[in-house]
């Protein structure tokens, strides 16, 4: 108590010195927490949206399904497990058939992957009942990057030529009858929505699928023959390696961030036992031990965290309050990434953000106090006394 | 002997010297007793700081015997050495050693505060010294705000405000004009006689020898009378 209490006054009385320590030191906390908190919001949000757009609770696969592999797409579906139906038709699950295909708006050629879906479907946020059609026309739904590259409206038509499971070319008119707007790159850029009866049709696979999708996480989810379950953990992996590449590179960044902190600090109190020497004979010859003495700039450099840590919530709290309600725009080009990034990211900040990181600085600042102080515990008072440099 | 609370037989103080050593005392026989207002007198260099560096247990004997309230100096652990001057040793310096960025009232409070004591007590005590010394309007300043003089008082009564068995001043007037140091050493002789403190002075300053009691000759790091 003794220690807190003389480290206190030291730092009050010193002023100006103690408070540029002090706003650096704070600079450390706010950014250090907004980076982390920004991460933070962005893996729940890229995570929120790739559920409700893309992955639902969990996928099944038909087992030859690699998206990576365009050259076994076509053959990757099979006819829907007769133990799914009762779940398809409660709207828990949702069937997917997937093939290449290739369109040409405007009269150029792209290749595109052509999704069957449900157009009654509830698992998915896509707005599939814009697929609902009684004509004979082939109607699609794609999102807004789709729509932005190749200069589609909606009620455009372009052509699109597919080949069936016989292994025969078709081509027909395809009409754009909506157009959404999802954070998900994945099932928006070279992406065409159909309706699943349509597009079995289109490839003489009826009651095929490529994959189903289930409505919800802790759903049972039985073994069945000839499909694979891919659970969250296997679905979002891509996503958890760039958020622990952005972990490590914000980290990185907040290091060399709490170091020239630290520097500040470790810089202070070198300087301090340089020229505070009169003062430390004085302390030792009034009855302070030297491990008190020591103890004392050991508990003063520490107490920098703590008046930054005051000082961070006086105007970090209300500044990184502000930012999580209404989030950190993204650049226009940041979905061009590839990653699921809303416009803006709303940061979140947990209590464990807050109090580990305040407990990390607080650590680190009690031990670049300490190195310099315990050069005291070799101090000469007699000479110190008298401010004589040791 | 009796009332000895500083005894010191055959003492001797040396420093390395290059490939040799120094000797800054030889030879010192000493017994102060309690109560005395007594001096260290001799010029610079002759060995008064480190004697009275010696007797406040911030340095230790290289041979011989210094007893200060019946703890042997040089046997000393640096935590009861600390004890000792916490408790019983007040020390008034010649550069007022004021801790800067306290105020007087917090300065004065200093040693309290290693003792522990309560604050009410030390509240009173503090009051009480600063009101001996005349500083009760300088309670808030900072040494930076105060004179010379003024300093002083601020080091008397912190070397006052535990009220400590023994005073150790070194060059206390060395810095300060004929009027203050005329102040500051009735101010201490009134203290050793209301409170029968004990004041061992370093100085070679005339002012402070027309006050002393009882004078110990040093010369070349010898007592000479």
């Amino acid at each position: 108590m003794l220690s807190i209490k003389l480290a206190f006054r030291n730092l009050i009385g010193a002023g100006l010195r103690t408070w540029l320590n002090v706003i650096v030191l704070s600079f450390s906390f706010v950014i250090i927490i907004w980076n982390k908190g920004v991460l933070n919001g962005w893996n729940e949000q890229a995570r929120h949206d790739m559920v409700e757009w893309q992955i639902g609770g969990g996928q099944y696969w038909q087992e030859n399904y690699d998206p990576y592999d365009m050259f076994t797409i076509n053959e990757s579906h099979s006819a829907i497990p007769q133990e799914f139906k009762n779940d398809i038709a409660n709207n828990e699950m949702t069937p997917i058939l997937i093939n290449t295909g290739t369109i040409y708006p405007d009269g150029r050629m792209q290749n595109v992957i052509l999704n069957g879906i449900m157009p009654n479907q509830k698992v998915l946020k896509i707005p599939t009942e814009k697929l609902e059609n009684n004509s004979n026309e082939i109607s699609v739904l794609i999102g807004k990057r789709m729509a932005k590259n190749n200069k589609l409206e909606v009620g455009d038509y372009f052509p699109i030529r597919w080949r069936d499971a016989n292994e025969t070319f078709d081509a027909s008119d395809a009409k754009v009858v909506g157009i959404f707007n999802s954070n998900v790159p994945v099932i928006d850029q070279g992406k065409i929505w159909i309706s699943l009866q349509q597009l079995q049709k289109m490839l003489v696979t009826p009651n095929e699928a490529t994959m189903l999708i289930t409505k919800n996480v802790d759903r049972k989810n039985a073994e069945v023959d000839g499909w694979i379950f891919r659970d969250h953990k296997f679905l979002l992996s891509d996503m958890d390696e760039i958020i622990r590449m952005k972990n490590v590179g914000g980290s990185i960044f907040y290091l060399i961030l709490l170091a020239l902190a630290l520097l500040a600090i470790f810089d202070t109190q070198v300087l301090s036992i340089f020229r505070r020497q009169k003062e430390i004979g004085t302390e030792i010859a009034l009855g302070m031990t030297r491990w008190q003495v020591v103890r004392l700039f050991t508990v003063e450099g520490a107490m920098y965290s703590i008046f930054a840590a005051v000082l961070a919530a006086i105007y970090g709290i209300p500044l990184l309050a502000l930012q999580a309600k209404n989030g950190f725009p993204m650049p226009e080009a940041a979905d061009s990434y590839g990653l699921p990034i809303a416009k803006a990211i709303y940061p979140t900040y947990s209590l464990g953000l807050i109090f580990g990181t305040v407990f990390v600085i607080f650590i680190a600042t009690l031990i670049v106090s300490y190195l310099p102080a315990k050069k005291i515990s070799k101090i000469n008072p007699t000479d110190a006394i008298k401010g004589k440099i040791q | 002997m009796a009332n000895s609370i500083i005894t010191i037989t055959n003492m001797k103080k040396q420093y390395p010297e290059g490939k040799g050593k120094f000797t800054a005392l030889d030879d010192i026989n000493l017994s102060i007793n309690s109560g005395e207002f007594t001096g260290i007198v001799g010029p610079s260099g002759s060995g008064k700081t480190t004697l009275l560096n010696i007797i406040g247990s911030l340095d230790v004997p290289t041979e011989g015997e210094v007893i200060t309230l019946g703890e042997s100096i040089g046997k000393l652990t640096h935590r009861k050495a600390a004890k000792l001057r916490n408790k019983n040793i007040g020390f008034i310096f010649q550069t007022y050693n004021l801790l800067p960025v306290y105020s007087v009232y917090e300065n004065v409070e200093f040693p309290l505060l290693l003792l522990k004591m309560s604050a009410s007590k030390r509240k009173k005590a503090v009051l009480d010294a600063l009101e001996w010394l005349g500083l009760t309007d300088k309670i808030k300043s900072r040494p930076g705000q105060l004179s010379g003089g003024e300093c002083q008082r601020v080091a008397v009564a912190r070397a006052m405000v535990k009220l400590p068995e023994i005073v150790l001043a070194d060059e206390p007037t060395a810095n300060l004009d004929a009027e203050n140091a005329h102040n500051i050493l009735k101010m201490m002789s009134k203290l050793n006689k209301e409170l029968n403190t004990t004041f061992l002075f370093s100085t070679h300053d005339e002012k402070v020898i027309q006050y002393l009691t009882r004078q110990i000759l040093l010369k070349d790091g010898k007592v000479v009378g």
